[in-house]
C-alpha cells in the first residue's frame, strides 16, 4: 500500500505586516523612558562611591557641573571659570526654578573648589544640590 | 474614435518588508543617542546665603549639635573626638534616636565642616555615614511605629516619619582665607 504524504494546505508564511508596528512601539518605549545625551563631558573624574543615596526621578530638573581631575569646571558644554558659575547657574535657576544641581565632582580632588561651587550656588539661590556617587555594594 | 482601453492595474501594494529595517534603524539611533542611567547621590540643600554683615549668631544648645570636622590630614573628629569614619554612623544612630518625640526645634543638627584641603572623597564618605545614619533610624521608627519597612509607607505616614525624624544637616559657613 502506498502512502501518501500529507502536505499541509496552508500558506507557509510568517507574517510580517505586523512587525513594523512591533518595532514603532519598542522604538517610542525607548523615546519616552530615555533622555537625549545632551553634552559631551570634557573632564576627567572618577566619582566617589556611597552607600546611602537617593535617585534623582526627574531628570529634566538636573543642571551638571563637573569638577574633573585637573580640577578645571565644567558646567553645560564648556570649561569655565569659578566666578562665571554663579551668574550661569542664576540664569539656569531663572529658567528653572527647582533646579537639582549634581555635582560630579572626581574623588581626589579637594574640598576648597567643592566649597567655593558651592558658596556660588548658594549666592545664585540654587540650592538644591546632589553629590553624584556611585552605590558601593 | 479611438477607444482608450483602460489599463488594468495590477495589484498596488507597498513592499513593507524592509519597513521593520527602517524602523530598527530608527531604533538603534534612540538607543545609542539617550541616557538610561538613573542619577544617584547625596541630596542636600543648601543654606541661603546670606552676607556676612547679616550673619546673626543663632545660639544652639550643645545637646542638640553634632559637629563632624574634617581636616587636611583625613582626620574626623566628631564633637572634638577623633573618631573613624565608619563608626560616624553608629554614634549619631543613639543621639538621633534620644531625639525622637521632641519638638521640631530640639532634633539634632548634624554641622559638617571641612578644610579646603580635605579630601573630597572623606568628606563624602563621612557625609555618606551620617545619612546611613538616619535612614536607618527611619528605618526603625518606621518598623516599630507602623510595622511596615519605610518604602510601603503610605504618603502621610512617610510625612509623620519625616517630621519625627528630620534630617539636618548644616555645612559650616567657609572661614575666610587671608592670603
Amino acid at each position: 500500500m502506498k502512502f501518501q504524504k500529507k502536505r499541509a494546505t496552508a500558506k507557509q508564511e510568517i507574517p510580517t505586516s505586523s512587525l513594523p508596528d512591533i518595532i514603532f512601539m519598542l522604538l517610542l518605549f525607548f523615546m519616552v523612558t530615555t533622555t537625549l545625551r545632551e553634552v559631551d563631558v570634557l573632564v576627567q573624574f572618577t566619582l566617589p562611591k556611597a552607600k546611602a543615596i537617593e535617585k534623582i526621578e526627574n531628570k529634566r530638573l538636573i543642571s551638571y557641573i563637573w569638577v574633573g581631575r585637573d580640577e578645571r569646571i565644567q558646567l553645560n558644554d564648556n570649561i569655565i571659570q569659578l566666578n562665571a558659575v554663579q551668574e550661569l547657574m542664576y540664569k539656569k535657576r531663572v529658567e528653572l526654578p527647582n533646579v537639582i544641581v549634581s555635582l560630579r565632582v572626581d574623588k581626589n580632588s579637594s574640598m576648597g573648589i567643592v566649597t567655593d561651587i558651592q558658596q556660588a550656588l548658594r549666592k545664585a539661590d540654587a540650592r538644591r544640590i546632589n553629590y553624584s556617587t556611585y552605590l558601593r555594594e | 474614435m479611438v477607444k482608450i482601453k483602460k489599463r488594468k492595474l495590477g495589484g498596488a501594494e507597498i513592499p513593507t518588508s524592509s519597513m521593520a529595517d527602517i524602523a530598527f534603524l530608527l531604533l538603534l539611533f534612540f538607543l545609542v543617542s539617550t541616557v538610561i542611567d538613573v542619577d544617584t547621590g547625596i541630596g542636600l540643600t543648601l543654606p541661603e546665603y546670606v552676607p556676612i554683615e547679616e550673619q546673626q549668631f543663632v545660639p544652639l544648645s550643645k545637646d542638640r549639635l553634632a559637629a563632624l570636622l574634617i581636616n587636611e590630614n583625613g582626620d574626623v573628629l566628631l564633637n572634638s573626638e577623633i573618631i573613624a569614619i565608619p563608626q560616624i554612623a553608629n554614634r549619631l544612630t543613639e543621639r538621633i534616636e534620644s531625639k525622637i518625640g521632641l519638638p521640631s526645634n530640639k532634633k539634632l543638627v548634624v554641622s559638617v565642616k571641612t578644610d579646603r584641603k580635605t579630601n573630597y572623597n572623606l568628606y563624602i564618605q563621612s557625609l555618606d555615614q551620617v545619612k546611613s545614619a538616619y535612614f536607618s533610624v527611619r528605618e526603625n521608627y518606621a518598623r516599630v511605629k507602623f510595622g511596615k519597612d519605610i518604602d510601603k509607607l503610605t504618603e502621610e505616614e512617610l510625612s509623620t516619619v519625616r517630621d519625627e525624624i528630620p534630617i539636618i544637616i548644616s555645612i559650616a559657613e567657609p572661614e575666610q582665607v587671608n592670603n
